[in-house]
């Protein structure tokens, strides 16, 4: 894959990517959630 | 590095005046304790993210580990999966949340008073306040160290002036201005390396043919790699080590997992998670830190294998032989000289020079609030007051540059993932425990942090052949360098560490819950 042919180097590649879009998916879904949420801690 | 030094002290000059008045705007914001030491808790989700990942990423970790990349491959890029899949998403998402909600309700400012307060311990805090202090003056001078190094070579000021003066730089607004100019000056830093490292990977792709042909070129110079490096178990820069082998050992075990999972429980980083208002400045930093970690660590473990390609083109050499004296750190800036156009080099020395001084900034507060709130305030006195606070800081300060002046210049990575190591060993399950009991049990807590910073202790001094070897101290008990053999010299202390202190907090929770009923049944009549 773009000319990496070992599956455990363009893995990591795929899912560091895939990572930092969970993140940028993640942050767009909770963009207006958590406004002044204030829970119980211990 | 050779370069247009002019420009460079220009532009340099230009950055010092911007970061003098973001600091000086920190100063100005600072009213009360709250500020100083957790910014007020109202920080910008854009400042947290640029601030966590700026204080995350040092020089280190991109000249550093690009260098070591550049070494043994892009089998790196698996740091980079948890530097994003940790580091970000479970750091800000798992532990950020539980930590915000926990420090705003106990109005902790520390991670030491976090820890403190959620076992009602004073033992826990200044066992945690202990940590820090013994411990991260070592880091922060391997920052210094690294710092004061690269001014020196680029803008040829004698090593000791480039020291003092960069500490001194740093010190002025982290003792006046606190956690608030702190996190303005690592935001604009922030920029600069995110810039100058997206600038970079472009470049380098470009420059070397697009990146098809580039991966494939580097997959096929395997047949290159050093006879010392292939019996060691390398099988070449765009593929993982043979399994098993003692450099796949030092890879996932040192590099991935010990500087990947140690992220987790840096109190520089998780005190971050205390500066804002309410998870939802949490939730976007998200979106920020993610692509921030992955042009940071992601570009520079891909550019430093890479190099390899362009040396062997260029010179004729891989890029191992290309650095200078055999040191690793300098393959990065070789390249970096050799092909990059003038302007870009300047644009790379500044996000180098602003990812040194946003982690120093961080760990000089972190170190001064711990050693002048946690450890030595008045007993009794629930109220952090800023001038003890800033007199401690200033000392940390001066103790970290003597260490720097002591400590050899090569122990910069190595302490790097050293401090990150016996950060996770410490604290991470009686962290995550705090985070997520009802009623996190004392003694789990202070089982897991004894039982891990020893095992760490011990596998250092006396197994982890690269540090045992150089403090000496199972040489002149034992008489050898390491008390194990191979391979256990090459696992990383994290490794074992880390299972023992979460293994020594569920018996303290079993014992806690089930060992004294006696106690227990008293409690509750």
């Amino acid at each position: 894959m773009f000319g990496i042919t070992d599956p455990s180097i363009w893995v990591g590649y795929l899912l560091a990517l895939g990572f930092t879009l969970a993140c940028i998916v993640y942050g767009l879904l909770n963009w207006n959630n958590g406004v002044g949420e204030q829970r119980d801690g211990s | 590095m050779a370069v247009d030094t002019g420009l460079f002290v220009a532009i340099t000059l230009a950055y010092l005046v911007i970061i003098i008045g973001l600091g000086y705007l920190g100063y100005r914001q600072t009213k009360e304790n709250d500020d100083y030491m957790v910014a007020g808790r109202k920080i910008h989700p854009v400042i947290l993210a640029l601030s966590y990942g700026a204080t995350f990423i040092s020089t280190s970790a991109i000249v550093g580990f690009g260098g070591v990349a550049a070494q043994l491959g892009m089998g790196m890029i698996w740091l980079t999966v948890l530097n994003i899949g940790l580091g970000v998403l479970i750091a800000f998402v798992v532990f950020g949340k539980r930590t915000r909600e926990i420090g705003h309700k106990l109005r902790a400012v520390t991670f030491p008073d976090l820890m403190g307060k959620c076992y009602g311990s004073p033992f826990m805090q200044y066992a945690a306040g202990l940590v820090i202090v013994v411990g991260m003056p070592l880091y922060t001078a391997a920052i210094l160290i690294g710092g004061a190094q690269f001014i020196t070579s680029t803008l040829q000021i004698p090593y000791n002036t480039s020291l003092i003066g960069f500490a001194a730089i740093v010190a002025l607004y982290v003792v006046l201005g606190g956690l608030i100019a702190v996190m303005y000056t690592d935001a604009l830093q922030g920029g600069i390396m995110f810039v100058g490292m997206t600038i970079l990977l472009a470049l380098t792709y470009v420059q070397l043919g697009g990146v098809i042909e580039t991966n494939t070129a580097l997959a096929g110079m395997s047949d290159l790699v050093p006879q010392a490096l292939a019996a060691g178990g390398m099988t070449g820069w765009a593929s993982m080590p043979a399994f098993g082998s003692s450099i796949w050992l030092t890879l996932v075990t040192t590099l991935v997992l010990g500087v990947g999972i140690g992220v987790l429980a840096q109190p520089q980083l998780v005190v971050r998670f205390m500066t804002v208002k309410d998870n939802q400045a949490l939730n976007r930093a998200v979106l920020v830190g993610g692509p921030f970690i992955l042009m940071m660590t992601g570009v520079a473990f891909t550019v430093g294998a890479l190099t390899n390609v362009y040396f062997y083109r260029t010179q004729g050499v891989i890029a191992l032989q290309a650095a200078t004296e055999g040191n690793v750190d300098t393959i990065i800036p070789n390249f970096i000289n050799a092909s990059m156009p003038d302007l870009f080099v300047v644009v790379f020395m500044l996000a180098l020079l602003a990812a040194a001084m946003s982690t120093l900034s961080s760990l000089f507060h972190t170190m001064g609030t711990s050693l002048g709130f946690d450890v030595v305030r008045r007993t009794g006195s629930q109220r952090a007051s800023m001038r003890p606070i800033q007199v401690a800081t200033v000392v940390m300060i001066v103790v970290s540059v003597i260490l720097a002046f002591i400590m050899p210049g090569s122990i910069i990575a190595r302490a790097t993932a050293m401090f990150m190591g016996l950060c996770a060993s410490a604290f991470l399950p009686a962290y995550a425990h705090a985070m997520y009991s009802s009623k996190p049990s004392l003694r789990a807590a202070k089982m897991s942090l004894v039982v891990g910073a020893t095992a760490w202790f011990v596998w250092t001094a006396f197994v982890h052949i690269k540090e045992s070897g150089a403090l000496g101290l199972s040489d002149l008990l034992f008489g050898v360098p390491a008390v194990l053999p191979m391979p256990w010299q090459v696992v990383d202390p994290l490794v074992i560490a880390l299972p023992l202190s979460t293994a020594a907090l569920m018996v303290g929770w079993v014992l806690d819950r089930y060992g004294v009923p006696a106690e227990k049944a008293a409690e509750a009549a």
